[in-house]
């Protein structure tokens, strides 16, 4: 993975408080904080813009019926084919998660769907269809114990 | 991702057309004012204040800040694959949640029993959190990981809230 600025002390700081409530305000977090306001904004604007945190709604899975996560992996053709056959993945908006992996298969992609027949209907549809794709083994959760949405790998 | 049916039930919120609209522009921009939002929208600013309180305080959508894993301090991410033996796949899957370094837990059906996606700062980090912390969680048989070498796309919009 490429290399990427860590955050300081008052980063971390203001992101503490971010990732509980992203609508609290500038002002809010300057006064907790003993800074000014215009420099929890320009901390904010560099972080978002250094992609080191987004800032975006979250939400609760309980709250929906018939979703469950499911963990496709997918094995290409050749090797060499590997890295535009995971860009084809990053382009479905279905898709949570694409990793280019070492082990186990080649590349992983995430999604979240309603049931078996839905699976096996998006993987058929969506992902078997792509050039370079030599087979899939999909797992569907039963269970969906812990995702800290505090953290995950920013890209766009 | 697969957008998910709402459930409809007295203790929960019903979401309409509004509910989404005010949720996919959040996701988008989490700092995007109510002014905008309503602008947008064709609606009131109290309107959409009061849709925000609504949606936050019945636990339905939180705005938050996410962090990148690697400005974080973690330079590794991977996905490993938990057989379960002697002990319900459930409660091996609420003790490895304990783990911060663990941040995504799901008891699944198939070849394994939970999959799990760790973070490390480093190899060595790697090393003790894989044999000192998940291999001796009692229940833990084997664990089958793979190395993320490159992270495309990571947007988990709909997660499970917890405490």
């Amino acid at each position: 993975m490429q290399a990427r600025r860590k955050l300081d002390d008052v980063d971390k700081a203001i992101v503490a408080w971010l990732s509980k409530d992203a609508r609290i305000s500038n002002r809010q977090v300057a006064e907790d904080l003993g800074v000014t306001e215009g420099t929890v904004r320009a901390r904010i604007k560099r972080m978002e813009e250094e992609k080191q945190i987004r800032i975006t709604a979250v939400t609760n899975i309980d709250r929906f019926r018939d979703a469950a996560l499911a963990y496709i992996w997918i094995e290409v053709e050749r090797s060499g084919q590997t890295r535009a056959v995971a860009r084809s993945l990053a382009q479905i908006p279905e898709l949570g998660f694409v990793g280019v992996m070492l082990g186990r298969s080649d590349i992983l992609a995430i999604t979240m769907v309603r049931n078996a027949e839905h699976l096996a209907e998006f993987v058929h549809r969506r992902i078997s269809s792509i050039d370079g794709v030599r087979r899939t083994d999909s797992t569907l959760g039963v269970n969906f114990v812990k995702h800290d949405y505090r953290m995950a790998r920013i890209v766009s | 991702m697969n957008q998910p049916v709402p459930v409809p039930s007295r203790s929960q919120i019903e979401l309409d057309e509004t509910d989404l609209s005010i949720i996919a522009l959040l996701r988008e921009d989490g700092r995007l004012p109510c002014r905008s939002i309503a602008r947008e929208l064709d609606l009131t600013e109290s309107t959409v204040r009061a849709r925000i309180r609504r949606l936050e305080e019945s636990g339905t959508m939180r705005v938050v800040a996410v962090t990148d894993i690697e400005a974080a301090g973690y330079g590794m991410l991977l996905a490993i694959g938990v057989q379960v033996e002697g002990r319900s796949p459930e409660a091996v899957a609420r003790q490895l949640a304990e783990l911060p370094e663990v941040f995504s837990v799901n008891v699944v059906v198939g070849a394994h029993d939970v999959e799990i996606l760790v973070v490390a700062e480093d190899q060595a980090a790697l090393d003790r959190l894989v044999n000192d912390q998940l291999a001796t969680i009692p229940g833990v048989r084997r664990l089958t990981p793979a190395l993320a070498l490159d992270v495309l796309k990571n947007q988990p919009d709909w997660v499970p809230f917890h405490d």
